[in-house]
């Protein structure tokens, strides 16, 4: 196997008494795009929110980089590098998506590289320099989630954690969202995105899981699930 | 005709001062989520520390005293959320509920300690207003709106200028998002208590030049911020603002038609009658 630059193993989590995850492992390689699909309530979203530090894991280990991360907060999270969209609410509805952008840069030392940055989003998304001035919470679906994966990318995050970026989405516009995304991969960022519309994602995704009740199911390339017969029939809808 | 207009201009000074209050609440009810019910006796902390600096021994000038005033009153409202309020955070709102309450008790029972539960003033002569239009006003009114027009321009540019302030709003929106987006959501709740608290202080400062000073100041007036909130729409801070000038204005227009004893009346029946008819206000405008 390659090098792996994050290293989820075993890990056991869930919302107080309620244990979500039994036991869950996968990894990152550095440069990867890995997609982990499975059905409602399989666990997906809170192993994104547990490797962030939202929640704390109860057993298990991660490691990003080469060091042991599983106990660390999300605001250290993000100083080493780890960007997480959640999914659905991810933008700040009463703040301007200028005023968004600002709060993407707020750790930053150097204000003068958060300008910066937020001037190439400009060149980068013309539409979000066009609503510059306007509530965020009054841009389309697409948008904010647009908007969500800019103001991430100020940081110049090592990794991203996506959870289900296309959700709620036209297809035209899903189109658009995995287009950015791959554009963010090949300046080589990796990516774990979660995903419960899969097949977009796996035709993406170098490799990718299955995740069911918590707990680890399969495992292959994104090619190798997509072409499953178990996977077709469960989670593709064919 | 004099008179109702004089009823309305002491309604919108009442108003001022009900906002002020009110904006301070709502602000850390956003942030925070939980009502701060000892947020009347910062109201009246801050009162009582300006009466501190102003008599024995320190004789000083009132724009001198304002300064320490100010300062200890945001020391009170930081403390009270470091030792009471940070430890309950993960708790449920009745906790924190109980536990405002008990800050309250302890804080106004020990200014009655110190201070003595009678009526005490600032000790300013009383002088003759100038009027305007038949209405009459004192230097002391002039200030009181004066001031409140100063600390609406200051949140504002707190809030929307300066990027602590839009932090603030940010973790209000949603507090986890922000910390994943690298906020500083402890920094940014200690400005809130700042502002919160130095807000209280002013308009404290504001009522007791208007009428007097009392141990019992906060818990009235209290009373009436939350129902401003509950008018403006739980955490909204501009909602606050008009909440807490239309309370004014009710209560002093209500003069005309009921006898001047059953004036606090007005807000306790209209928060009654908003938590009756819109029960949901209380849950706030998230949804």
């Amino acid at each position: 196997m390659t090098e792996s630059f994050l290293e989820v193993r075993d890990v056991y989590s869930g919302y107080g008494k309620i244990e979500v995850l039994h036991g869950v492992s996968l990894t990152v390689a550095p440069k990867e795009i890995v997609c982990v699909i499975g059905p409602n309530g399989s666990g997906k979203s809170t192993l994104l929110k547990t490797i962030v530090g939202l929640i704390q894991p109860t057993r298990g280990f991660i490691q990003f980089d080469g060091s042991e991360i599983s106990h660390k907060e999300p605001e250290e999270n993000v100083e080493l590098g780890i960007a997480y969209i959640p999914q659905g609410k991810n933008i700040f509805p009463s703040l301007t998506v200028m005023e968004n952008l600002e709060m993407g840069g707020i750790s930053l030392k150097d204000s003068r590289k958060a300008r910066n940055a937020i001037q190439e989003i400009w060149e980068r998304y013309p539409i979000l320099q066009k609503r510059r001035k306007i509530k965020a919470g009054s841009l389309s679906g697409g948008e904010k989630q647009v908007l969500a994966m800019a103001r991430a990318s100020i940081l110049q995050p090592r990794l991203i954690l996506l959870d289900e970026p296309s959700i709620g989405l036209a297809p035209k516009v899903i189109d658009e969202m995995y287009h950015h995304i791959n554009r963010m991969n090949r300046e080589g960022i990796p990516l774990l995105i979660v995903e419960q519309n899969a097949r977009k994602a796996l035709r993406l995704a170098h490799r990718a899981y299955v995740l069911d009740l918590g707990r680890n199911r399969l495992e292959d390339t994104g090619e190798g699930l997509l072409n499953n017969e178990e996977v077709q029939h469960l989670y593709l809808g064919r | 005709m004099s008179y109702i207009l004089q009823s309305i201009f002491n309604g919108l000074l009442a108003g001022c001062i009900y906002a002020l209050f009110a904006m301070g609440l709502t602000m850390v009810y956003r942030v925070l989520n939980f009502v701060n019910f000892a947020h009347g006796e910062l109201i009246m902390w801050g009162a009582y520390l300006l009466y501190l600096f102003m008599g024995d021994p320190f004789h000083f000038p009132l724009y001198v005293a304002l300064i320490p005033a100010l300062g200890f009153t945001i020391l009170l409202g930081l403390g009270m959320d470091w030792i009471v309020f940070k430890p309950l955070r993960r708790t449920n709102r009745l906790t924190l509920l109980i536990a405002a309450l008990g800050i309250s008790f302890f804080l106004r029972n020990g200014a009655q300690l110190f201070w003595g539960a009678e009526l005490r003033t600032y000790g300013f002569e009383i002088k003759r207003g100038w009027r305007l239009f038949h209405i009459s006003m004192t230097a002391n009114q002039m200030a009181i709106i004066l001031a409140t027009l100063g600390c609406i321009i200051i949140v504002y540019l707190l809030l929307y200028r300066s990027i602590i302030g839009k932090a603030m709003r940010a973790v209000s929106d949603n507090l986890e998002l922000a910390r994943v987006t690298g906020i500083n959501a402890k920094k940014t709740i200690r400005f809130t208590w700042i502002i919160s608290s130095a807000l209280a202080c002013v308009g404290g400062i504001l009522l007791a030049l208007d009428t007097n000073l009392q141990p019992g100041m906060g818990m009235i007036n209290l009373v009436k911020a939350f129902a401003a909130i509950l008018l403006g729409g739980v955490g909204n801070v501009w909602g606050a603002l008009w909440g807490g000038i239309f309370i004014g204005l009710a209560e002093n227009l209500s003069v005309l038609f009921i006898s001047t004893g059953y004036k606090d009346s007005i807000a306790f029946g209209m928060m009654v009658l908003l938590l009756l008819l819109r029960p949901r206000v209380l849950y706030g405008s998230q949804e």
